[in-house]
């Protein structure tokens, strides 16, 4: 079965046995790992991927579904010389251990800041509900998903500095 | 998962069509978060997966001359979003939103909640609750039926080999009823419910009594049941919270509940006491802000 | 036909500008800030914070992290690799009779079949070397593995476990820690008793400070098993050189130890074991012995390919490590202002199907289940029992956050028997600087007292109080 599917704003083809799930399709065909396999059954959210705007299980869905659809995945959020604000907020908020479900959240994160750009702390935890995380207690991230919104609202520049200079 | 053949339905007929040319031997794909897990575990599995995830004709949400009509393939998330659902039956968005997380609601699709046929779903006891009636297609003519007989048992429809749940609709004596729904599971998001329970009712705004009480209980039998001893208790009673405690503890003692690993039956009894009553009074409390609202208090 | 030289060309465009020093924002934080020498050693005195105590740091993975960059056991690929699946017992006590693998090897893709009898040493374990690779002759838990099978694909690694069959005589099992204490109990691991281990303290004169106590309390509590769950379930990869030495690139968290054990059940020099560790998704303490790693060695060595296997949700948690359940017992004599005089525990561990962890569980649960308070009279026994259930090991606290919802609870019920505060029968009792352990140790740096009422301070502890 041949799939063709805009990944990260790229054309892609491929040719997969029906039963591959989007999730194998990303991983093993198109050497994009970082969507997780954590649970394989749609529970712990480390696959979550951005299909057509909205945050899916992609271990849920068959390649054969995302024919012909738009899917963002985590490597399509840095540009080639600056990281997401998503992104920058996690890393100076420290809110990543381990970084396994890392990718997952911050793109539950960013389907979340696309549809609200000012959500309360509850709409953060419900945006959040489908993504498990084992090692952080979610605190951190979602003080940084606070942050990121305001610098994507416009209403700070670039966030917080850490107290380590990079240059 | 073992390997399959895999078509794309183009439209609810086309989708008939596919299931009657592959019998027995084929499963139909909607959202997929119920059937993939089950694929994933299963010792055998179909040959055929028909996607009906495409097909237009299955979506939509409309008030027609019959009442609001659901397509069966509208997901948990369009229903949440959902104007003419959340002017009307907020209740239905409320119940939308306690099923899974985000991802699967995305996915998810009311037919294919109610499909499922577990008596812990989350979208069926609010449309019982409201009397709906569901609309389904096959090989043979469509046919209608109330959604409360469409459950035969736990992981049981009637529908027949080659059917398809095509649509779901309150009926149009409904509309605008005030309805509540409540779950109860273990844990705020991503939890399976110990008991589910769903109210619809008039107020008579002269006499402040119950009309047309309709109680439905999930995850305490077989199927998703209806409580009718309590609403006959209630018809023509004054609304007042005693009534309410009342109801609900008639309610329980109708209820059928099961011990497991997750609750005992005497937990789940006192549950649906309590749910019933609060999903009494959060009925009662928006039919009386939409009397007040509609100027006729 | 895949596409993947488009992805791999922004991939590398970022890589490449990491490279270059472009692009500011995606430099690695690894540049350390200029030292100046000679370097002025810091020792900082008990209680004195130092500099770096309160500074905000960058984690240094943070970034790659973020980026999705961050390659764990199973985004890591080799040529010509094969998966591996392990056949789960699923029955608690038995005999292995027959184990017939020749439908599975028979299959088209399956490119070897291993069983327990083919491991050169089967017995492996931190302390004791009580758990085997793969059950050979008996099963002492539902999750022990009796067949593995390497396979081009997962999903005929699958299919072909079910092809192996196994013959099984079902033996008893015990499940309870209280039953697997007595002498009748059936035995997980004939002919030695269930008790596996024991640990006992004594201080003081215990029936002196009974018979001196104005009260005395008993309390009984449970704590069930868990499972860490760590989001990354259990992977590794195994290959061979051609000069005999084996690569392993595990999830295991300590290599040094594994490796041993590794070298040990193949059989090997440990020179011939290399384990390369990334970052781990998680650990906890469940990663931190090998599970699956000789198998996959010797099905890479058996098919000259490399072999990666990674558990299901389910296998992390029937075949890997929980954390002990444990029953405890708790007497404690007080005066009638809740000092305590004397305090006596027992402790059963619900040590599952191997050792793994469990004497270093016990010992420390058996030293800290006393609680941090001053107590002269103490008795604490402590056991730990076989059990037909999955292996019972490290988790994060390691038998401490057992004891402590035990003598917590048991001085909220003596304080409310007696009618006094919590946070007051706690103030009575609380270790002070140069308190003595239940073992005797001397204990400096102690600020348990301070914090308890820096808290009620905090807390409004008075004042929410009736």
């Amino acid at each position: 079965m041949n799939v063709t599917i805009k990944v990260n704003g790229e054309v892609h083809c491929a040719s997969v046995a029906p039963e591959t799930t989007l999730l194998s399709l990303l991983r093993d065909n198109f050497n994009l790992t970082g969507a997780k396999l954590g649970c394989d059954v749609g529970d712990c959210g480390a696959c979550t991927v951005i299909v057509d705007g909205m945050p899916v299980n992609s271990c849920l869905m068959l390649a054969g579904q995302a024919d012909g659809r738009e899917v963002l995945t985590v490597e399509g959020l840095a540009a080639p010389d600056r990281l997401h604000p998503i992104q920058k907020a996690f890393e100076d908020h420290a809110a990543l251990q381990c970084g396994f479900c890392g990718p997952a959240v911050i793109l539950s994160a960013k389907a979340l800041l696309d549809e609200n750009p000012a959500p309360t702390l509850q709409e953060i935890r419900d945006a959040l509900a489908g993504n498990l995380c084992r090692c952080t207690g979610y605190t951190k991230m979602i003080e940084a998903i606070q942050d990121a919104a305001a610098v994507l609202r416009g209403e700070t520049a670039d966030g917080p500095r850490t107290g380590v200079s990079h240059d | 998962m073992r390997a399959f053949e895999y078509v794309v339905a183009r439209d609810s007929g086309h989708a008939v069509a596919l299931l009657a040319e592959h019998g027995s031997s084929a499963k139909v794909l909607a959202g997929g978060t119920d059937l993939l897990v089950e694929l994933k575990s299963a010792s055998h599995g179909p040959e055929v997966i028909v996607d009906i995830s495409r097909v237009a004709d299955l979506k939509g949400i409309a008030i027609t001359d019959a009442g609001l009509s659901i397509g069966a393939l509208v997901t948990h998330t369009e229903i949440m979003r959902s104007r003419v659902i959340g002017e009307m039956f907020p209740a239905l968005a409320d119940a939308a939103h306690t099923i899974g997380a985000v991802q699967t609601r995305n996915l998810g699709t009311l037919g294919g909640n109610l499909v499922t046929g577990v008596p812990s779903m989350d979208s069926g006891p609010t449309f019982v609750a409201l009397e709906a009636v569901v609309t389904i297609v096959g090989p043979g003519a469509r046919r209608q039926l109330p959604l409360a007989e469409f459950f035969a048992g736990p992981r049981k429809t009637i529908l027949k080999p080659g059917e398809l749940l095509a649509e779901i609709l309150v009926p149009r004596k409904n509309l605008g009823k005030p309805a509540a729904f409540l779950k109860f599971g273990l844990r705020k998001g991503q939890a399976l419910a110990l008991v589910n329970a769903a109210v619809s009712l008039w107020i008579d705004s002269h006499e402040l009594v119950f009309c047309e009480p309709r109680i439905a209980l999930g995850a305490v039998a077989p199927t998703i049941m209806r409580a009718p001893q309590a609403e006959a208790w209630l018809e023509g009673r004054a609304i007042t919270p005693e009534a309410m405690v009342e109801a609900g503890r008639i309610a329980a003692g109708e209820a059928k509940p099961i011990s497991d690993f997750r609750a005992s039956a005497a937990y789940r009894r006192d549950l649906v006491a309590v749910l019933t009553k609060r999903a009494l009074e959060g009925a009662c409390a928006l039919a009386r802000a939409r009397l007040e609202r509609d100027g006729q208090r | 036909m895949t596409d993947k030289s488009k992805v791999a060309e922004k991939t590398k465009e970022i890589a490449v500008n990491l490279l270059r020093g472009a692009g500011e924002d995606l430099r690695l934080p690894a540049a350390a800030p200029a030292v100046t020498y000679p370097l002025e050693t810091l020792v900082p005195q008990v209680r004195q914070q130092t500099p770096a105590v309160g500074q905000r740091v960058t984690r240094p993975d943070g970034r790659l992290h973020g980026l999705g960059q961050t390659k764990y056991i199973d985004d890591l690929s080799f040529p010509g690799m094969l998966y591996a699946k392990i056949k789960r017992a699923g029955i608690a006590s038995a005999r292995i009779k027959r184990i017939d693998t020749r439908a599975a090897e028979a299959m088209p893709g399956v490119m070897a079949v291993l069983t327990g009898r083919e491991i050169p040493v089967n017995s492996f374990g931190p302390s004791l070397q009580d758990q085997p690779v793969l059950a050979d002759e008996r099963v002492f838990h539902a999750g022990d593995g009796v067949a593995a099978v390497a396979a081009v694909t997962e999903q005929i690694a699958l299919e072909a476990l079910e092809r192996i069959q196994v013959e099984y005589e079902l033996l008893p099992a015990v499940f309870d820690p209280l039953t697997a204490l007595q002498d009748d109990a059936p035995r997980v691991h004939p002919p030695k008793s269930n008790i596996y281990a024991t640990k006992t303290i004594r201080k003081g004169d215990l029936e002196k400070g009974f018979a001196a106590s104005d009260r005395i309390f008993e309390g009984r509590f449970r704590t069930q098993m868990v499972e860490h769950a760590s989001l990354e379930p259990h992977a590794a990869i195994a290959q061979w050189d051609p000069n005999g030495r084996v690569t392993l690139w595990s999830t295991l968290g300590r290599i040094t130890l594994g490796r041993v054990d590794i070298a040990r059940t193949l059989k090997l020099a440990v020179n011939r074991v290399r384990i390369i560790a990334t970052i781990v998704g998680g650990n906890f303490g469940g990663k931190n012995e090998i599970t699956q790693e000789p198998v996959l060695a010797l099905l890479s060595k058996k098919t000259g390919r490399p072999v990666k296997g990674v558990f299901t949700r389910g296998e992390g948690f029937v075949a890997t490590t929980t954390r002990h359940p444990f029953v405890m017992e708790y007497k404690t004599g007080v005066t009638k202002d809740g000092r305590i005089l004397a305090r006596k525990v027992r402790l059963v561990l619900d040590g599952g199907a191997y050792c793994s962890w469990s004497e270093t569980t016990l010992g420390k649960a058996a030293i800290l289940s006393a609680g941090p308070y001053r107590i002269d009279n103490l008795l604490v026994e402590a056991f730990v029992v076989y059990t037909n259930k999955t292996m019972t090991g490290a988790m994060r606290g390691f038998g401490a956050p057992q004891v402590c919802f035990a003598y917590e609870s048991h001085m909220d019920d003596m304080a409310s028997a007696l009618g006094l505060d919590p946070l007051d029968i706690r103030l009575l009792n609380v270790f002070d600087e140069g308190s003595l352990s239940p073992t005797g140790q001397v204990l400096q740096s102690v600020v348990a007292r301070q914090s308890l009422l820096q808290a009620a301070d905090r807390f409004g502890w008075r004042e929410a109080r009736p």
